[in-house]
């Protein structure tokens, strides 16, 4: 099987898992919702297989380019939604996150996205690819739960479920800032030093990610010192996230700089 | 003074500083940064005065920036420092509040009577906390024992620790700034260099680079050779991503070219009228090169560029490092007079020759044309480095604790009532206060009954 047919089989696991969990939160069948959830594990098993391939034959990490790394964070998204899915009583969670996943993925797919595997600029031939780009991408992973849980709680209409929105939205900021600090700050320093010989040159998309770290380093101080819950917190992680989205997306396009390859 | 205090202490000034960092940021990143006066104005026309005053156009070096991160870096020492004291004493301190009443307002409590001497009733459960690694604190009150156990303590310092860290990292942003050394180093193949501001020298062995089959670049490869008072100290190769180190100063390989200033070439001189002649001489720009033939005695190459191109007010320029249009400004003389004098390009042979001299008697073919390899490495002291690194290890080491190493404390007050040990326990948890619950709940079950 070549790297595309795991990935479109993976895509039809995923709309398969965005319909029945939609048609779980419609019927009101609590119990479909686990269908939906193993139907998007079954999806991630296919895409796994998908990106490990890529790797095999591109002999490199599967996030160089635009169709890479949109296939890796929707990939992400996908653990996250593992990850909090099961345990989490918010039955909305599912449906919305697949929803953004066959986005993502349907993206990754269209003509725009160039799919061949290009061999590695010497820039990008370090292992720190790996740990730059993935863990990068694994945080915004969960900042895109911070931003769903969020929304929900801006259109949630009982007190209870607001609660728990709430607390899954820290609970995702709790995971996701960590590993964007890590990853995308932290990493991009020490491998900018090693490739372009600065750790810091204010390039547009560093000050991106550090625009993004700030309204998130906004979002825990706001609630853990002064006690901010609810509706403000769910505003910040939303505008946390657009500025991730931003980060990501928006700086290649729009904005020209050092970092122009994905 | 202490207003000052105060209004540093405060979170609100960290939640404004947070914002205008960010919108500052976001401005730098609207406004290209660092570029020429000629394109601001260009790009702004008359307000492009105000935006070089207001340091816009570098933003992120200006004065007004950096105070914004000063103050920042104030406010963190502030904040930290007056939440600190009271940290301390509730991760260290043996003090410990222990009023059975309060205690019975937290959310996880217990309380039950154990059949007991005091002393064997401490020490069960006093066993039974140590075994899930509580650190125990033990006090005597006028009524009975009061026992304050505590686990994962440095949990409560995870903010801290970030915050040590930002600053560490915001002290090696400015001493980068200020102490930091940087230049690029051009050298030719066997060409030996002084390091700026070092007192050793480096010397290019060799500079090559790599291709993929298909034809893209795959790496640029430096052998570079440092040397002490002219001898020679080390050899590596200096690779992107891979580079050299040597008393504090990093070599990186940043850029590379061909040093188009000094080309070779050759020069192909032919006759129309006389298919068999030919002859081939080589020579540099500016140099006279004899021909030696009745209609030709010398000829000179005035200017050679490598992609050809006429750029801004008709002047010829090169447009790229690549040999995609060679081209050579060539005159023939015979004796005094000048017989030819014209541009001739390497891969259009036919093109042009003659246009000045009317038609020509005399063919040019330019051939064999290349120059030297160079290579640009970046020589960088950078003594801010070694505190980017130590604040990235404080941030990460400050975010587990903060978020993964949640610390917990239960407070037990054993007290002696009609004939039996009452005892009163109730227990915090700064996260996963369920996995508390369980364990807190299985800690007193196991002292009531044990098994």
């Amino acid at each position: 099987m070549t790297e595309s047919t795991l990935f479109t089989i993976a895509f039809i696991f995923y709309v398969a898992a965005l319909l029945v969990d939609f048609a779980s939160l419609f019927a009101r069948r609590e119990k479909w919702a686990r269908n939906g959830l193993a139907l998007a594990a079954a999806g991630l098993v296919f895409h796994t297989a998908a990106l490990i391939l890529r790797t095999v034959v591109s002999h490199h990490a599967p996030f160089t380019n635009m169709y890479e790394s949109l296939s890796f964070l929707s990939w992400a998204v996908v653990v996250a939604l593992i990850v909090f899915g099961r345990k989490t009583q918010v039955p909305k969670l599912g449906p919305y996150l697949m929803l953004i996943v066959v986005g993502l993925v349907a993206l990754a797919s269209s003509p725009l996205m160039p799919k061949g595997a290009t061999p590695l600029v010497p820039a990008l031939q370090s292992y720190w690819l790996w740990l730059h780009v993935s863990v990068t991408l694994l945080g915004e992973a969960f900042f895109t739960v911070a931003f769903v849980s969020s929304l929900l709680y801006l259109a949630a209409d009982t007190e209870e479920k607001k609660e728990k929105l709430d607390a899954l939205s820290y609970r995702a900021v709790a995971v996701g800032f960590p590993l964007f600090t890590l990853g995308g700050l932290i990493f991009g320093m020490v491998w900018a030093y090693r490739a372009w010989g600065s750790y810091w040159t204010w390039d547009p998309k560093e000050v991106w990610s550090l625009i993004t770290w700030f309204v998130f380093a906004l979002y825990l101080h706001t609630r853990v010192v002064m006690g901010w819950k609810g509706k403000r917190s769910a505003i910040v992680a939303i505008l946390g996230f657009l500025a991730a989205l931003f980060t990501y997306f928006g700086v290649n396009y729009l904005l020209a700089g050092l970092h122009s390859y994905a | 003074m202490k207003s000052t205090w105060k209004f540093f202490a405060s979170v609100k000034l960290a939640i404004v500083l947070f914002i205008l960092i960010t919108l500052a940021s976001i401005l730098g990143t609207l406004i290209p940064q660092g570029r020429s006066a000629a394109e601001y104005t260009a790009r702004y026309g008359g307000s492009s005065g105000l935006f070089v005053s207001l340091q816009l156009t570098r933003l992120y070096q200006s004065f007004w920036y950096l105070a914004l991160l000063l103050l920042f870096a104030l406010n963190t020492v502030v904040c930290t420092v007056s939440r600190f004291g009271p940290k301390w004493r509730r991760a260290f301190g043996p003090a410990v509040d222990a009023n059975p009443q309060t205690l019975m307002t937290l959310k996880v409590k217990n309380r039950f009577r154990l059949a007991l001497p005091i002393a064997a009733a401490k020490d069960r459960i006093a066993g039974l906390l140590r075994s899930r690694r509580y650190r125990l604190t033990e006090s005597t009150t006028a009524s009975g024992v009061v026992l304050l156990a505590r686990k994962r303590r440095l949990g409560r310092f995870g903010s801290d620790v970030v915050h040590l860290g930002l600053l560490v990292i915001l002290a090696g942003g400015f001493t980068s700034g200020l102490g930091g050394r940087r230049a690029e180093v051009p050298l030719l193949e066997g060409q030996t260099a002084d390091v700026p501001h070092a007192a050793f020298q480096v010397r290019l062995d060799k500079f090559e680079t790599e291709y993929y089959p298909r034809g893209e670049v795959k790496d640029w490869k430096s052998t570079v050779t440092v040397l002490e008072n002219g001898a020679p100290v080390l050899t590596r190769v200096v690779m992107v991503n891979h580079p050299l180190t040597y008393r504090g100063f990093s070599f990186f390989q940043t850029s590379y070219g061909w040093d188009w200033d000094n080309p070779r070439f050759e020069l192909e001189v032919r006759k129309r009228a006389d298919a068999a002649f030919s002859k081939t001489v080589a020579l540099k720009v500016g140099e006279r090169a004899p021909v030696d033939d009745a209609d030709v005695s010398h000829v000179i190459v005035r200017q050679f560029v490598p992609d050809f191109v006429i750029g801004e007010g008709n002047q010829v320029q090169s447009r790229s490092q690549e040999p995609n249009n060679p081209a050579a400004m060539v005159e023939a003389w015979k004796g005094e007079e000048r017989v030819f004098s014209g541009w001739i390009f390497a891969k259009y042979p036919d093109f042009g020759q003659g246009h000045t001299a009317g038609q020509s008697a005399l063919a040019f073919v330019l051939k064999n044309y290349t120059a030297a390899p160079y290579s640009v490495l970046e020589a960088a002291k950078d003594p801010g480095v070694t505190f980017i690194w130590l604040g990235c290890v404080l941030v990460t080491a400050g975010f587990f604790l903060a978020f993964y190493w949640p610390p917990r404390e239960i407070r037990v007050v054993l007290e002696e009532v009609q004939g039996k040990i009452e005892v009163t326990t109730g227990g915090q948890a700064a996260k996963s206060r369920e996995t508390f619950q369980s364990e807190f709940d299985q800690i007193f079950e196991s002292a009531r009954r044990p098994a």
